[in-house]
């Protein structure tokens, strides 16, 4: 019996039976690479039911059933890792994008008109926004991006070359440079589409680019130039952008109203193949917004706005500050200045400097400038000579005096008293302090030197 | 994988509003179309061809059902897998060149689900416009040739599924690999040109996915086809192809 068995099964005569075989040998093998591949690059704390050394030894062992018990059982959902760590993205952002959707509802939808206005105007598109957040409060934990002793090139270029900053969870975080500088290249690697050549990239706590790592679902990214599916609109595109990452239902129909609020997009119902450079824009700081992200990484978002949009755009940066961490580039000294609590100036792939706006400002020189303006200068100037908190003066060219102090709030005090004693009328005194484009400048005309 | 029936929803709503929907189907249903018609209406035109010139005789057997099916497939081989090849050359470096990819991968979607979308999605179109193809070449083919093997040619439909599978598959690495759509759709003729050269061999013909087509002509025709070891093989081929495109572009720069 056992040869007449082996004749039939060794027959060439039944090609069906090798085809079968041919079939199944391939789903079993690619069951098992997909279980391996997919056990190798998770994190173990994305493992449920045991070590990875256990799944990895039933997916050996136990032949199409360990890679299938390991595939619908073994893995945590992106999704459910958010809400334990009560991250502000997947399921949880679904659950909060009622109260957002709730809110944007009772202020009503505008119409096709609101879409050349930009953003939701008078504030409501930043409390849209900071509604989809918790309050703000509790001791920041690590930081939400490090990068140490990073390296890019491309060919010969260097894009990156030893790039090390930390940026604290929570802050308003500004990155400014030069064209060229080497901010893309970094918000690329931050969103995990480029790698890095050497160097460390933490974000969230988490590394960027290591097998398994995946810090994607609790980011929200905006390239400088954002492309959308032409044929889709702006509700498609915010519906598609949150099913990514796994909102769905009443849930993800409120996000999205609330965004288009915020957008000025609602009642939109142009394709996006048909928007203005500024429309895109403001859908494509929509759609970084759609799960709630604890790191917004923005390149260049108000570049292609007017002032208004841009001003929104600002409120709305400045309403997330504490409730999640937002870093981004741009050209735009002024928006830094008025947003931001931390910046980190660039040159070359290399950071210039990183500090608090407050602080950058201060390293011009560590003294403060005033301007005085009165009806007789040359007398003021006379008294001036003999006071302690005074370092320097000379003479403006619409005729007032710029004075160089090392106690502001000593001479903020002082002046007004000596010009009123020499009978002179003040008619001007203001603060003349550096602005960050004179740190900025400085600091790139000190490297290159 | 993460973000799978997303973006497989997105990739088959984007077929259907987009010049995607034109390309393949209509190659398809144009094939279903005109095979039997030219069948039917050759022996005529010849004829007439034929008696507008003296002494000059062309003999062309009576048309059938059989003859009508043939053609068909044979226009699914050729005309539909150029059609395929050139249409597909971007599928994948398309998004990337557009930018919409990087806004689609910086999210949770992960890049071997991008990819087996994209294959998947054209597979199902394809497969959908197969079928409705060849029911409308079955049923012109029988109002004007009357009934033919339809079981039959179902048969080798499905063969050819197979080939179309492994070119889409083919067409899916060589866009991830190569950025220029032309060069990918150039390397898809080359691809298919080579096995158009193994087909000739006996060998090759039987035991790789170059015998495909042959298998598929040899069903219709209800003679003997070797067609399990090339459907496999095939199969095989397609599996390796998206295993490689996924492997390749999981390390890719965007």
């Amino acid at each position: 019996m056992p040869a007449e068995t082996l004749i039939i099964a060794a027959s060439p005569a039944s090609p069906l039976v090798w085809a079968l075989l041919a079939l199944l040998i391939a789903g079993e093998l690619g069951l098992l690479a997909w279980a391996l591949l997919d056990l190798a690059r998770r994190p173990k704390e994305a493992v449920t039911g045991g070590t990875k050394i256990l799944w990895l030894a039933l997916c050996l062992l136990a032949q199409i059933v360990g890679p299938v018990l390991y595939l619908t059982l073994g893995r945590v959902r992106p999704a459910a890792m958010s809400a334990e760590r009560g991250a502000p993205g997947g399921d949880q952002a679904a659950g909060e994008a009622g109260a957002v959707g709730a809110a944007a509802g009772a202020e009503g939808f505008a119409g096709e008109g609101r879409a050349a206005e930009g953003f939701a105007g008078n504030g409501r598109a930043a409390a849209a926004v900071a509604a989809m957040y918790p309050e703000p409060g509790g001791a920041a934990s690590a930081p939400a991006v490090e990068l140490v002793a990073v390296a890019k090139r491309f060919g010969n270029a260097a894009a990156l070359d030893g790039l090390t900053l930390t940026v604290p969870e929570g802050s308003v975080f500004g990155f400014l440079g030069p064209n060229g500088a080497g901010k893309t290249t970094t918000l690329r690697i931050l969103a995990g589409l480029a790698h890095a050549d050497a160097g460390a990239v933490r974000v969230l706590g988490r590394h960027v680019g290591a097998p398994g790592a995946d810090v994607r679902a609790r980011i929200g990214y905006l390239p400088d130039v954002p492309a959308f599916y032409k044929w889709m609109t702006a509700a498609e595109y915010l519906r598609f952008a949150g099913s990514l990452f796994g909102l769905r239902g009443p849930a993800l129909e409120a996000r999205v109203e609330a965004l288009l609020e915020l957008a000025g997009l609602a009642g939109v119902e142009t394709r996006v193949g048909g928007y203005s450079r500024g429309m895109r824009q403001r859908l494509g700081v929509a759609q970084a917004l759609v799960n709630a992200p604890r790191l917004l990484l923005l390149d260049e978002p108000t570049s292609a706005l007017d002032p208004l949009g841009r001003r929104e755009v600002l409120d709305m940066v400045a309403a997330l500050r504490g409730r999640t961490t937002v870093f981004f580039s741009t050209h735009i000294l002024a928006d830094v200045e008025r947003v931001c609590d931390t910046a980190a100036i660039i040159d070359k792939g290399r950071v210039v400097t990183q500090a608090s706006v407050a602080e950058l400002r201060r390293r011009r020189g560590g003294l403060h400038r005033l301007l005085v303006e009165v009806d007789d200068p040359w007398r003021l100037e006379a008294e001036l000579q003999s006071l302690p908190w005074l370092r320097g003066f000379d003479l403006a060219p619409d005729g007032g005096l710029r004075l160089s102090v090392d106690d502001l709030e000593a001479a903020q005090r002082a002046i007004p008293a000596l010009v009123s004693s020499l009978g002179l009328a003040l008619r001007r005194l203001q603060s003349d302090e550096p602005s960050l484009e004179d740190v900025f400048v400085g600091l790139l005309e000190a490297e290159q030197a | 994988m993460r973000g799978f029936a997303a973006f497989f929803r997105k990739e088959l709503r984007e077929t259907a509003h987009t010049w995607r929907l034109f390309v393949l189907p209509g190659f398809l249903l144009f094939s279903a179309l005109s095979a039997p018609l030219i069948t039917y209406f050759t022996p005529l035109l010849v004829d007439r061809l034929g008696s507008a010139q003296e002494g000059f005789s062309i003999q062309v057997p009576e048309p059938t059902a059989l003859a009508a099916y043939v053609e068909y497939l044979g226009n699914l081989g050729e005309l539909t897998m150029f059609a395929l090849v050139i249409a597909y050359g971007s599928i994948v470096s398309g998004e990337l060149r557009s930018g919409t990819g990087a806004l689609t991968l910086a999210k949770p979607l992960s890049r071997g689900a991008f990819v087996l979308c994209k294959w998947l999605s054209q597979a199902l179109v394809t497969a959908v416009a197969a079928v409705a193809a060849s029911a409308l070449c079955v049923a012109v083919t029988a109002a004007l040739l009357g009934p033919g093997p339809a079981w039959r040619l179902v048969g080798a439909v499905a063969v050819w599924a197979a080939y179309a599978a492994l070119m889409l598959a083919v067409m899916v690495l060589l866009s991830v690999l190569l950025p220029a759509p032309a060069a990918a759709a150039g390397a898809g003729m080359g691809v298919y040109a080579g096995l158009v050269v193994l087909a000739q061999f006996a060998a090759t013909s039987r035991a790789t996915p170059a015998g495909l087509m042959g298998a598929a002509v040899a069903l219709l025709r209800g003679e003997p086809a070797q067609w399990a070891q090339p459907v496999s093989t095939a199969l095989l081929a397609t599996a390796l192809c998206l295993a490689a495109a996924v492997w390749r572009f999981s390390r890719r720069e965007i």
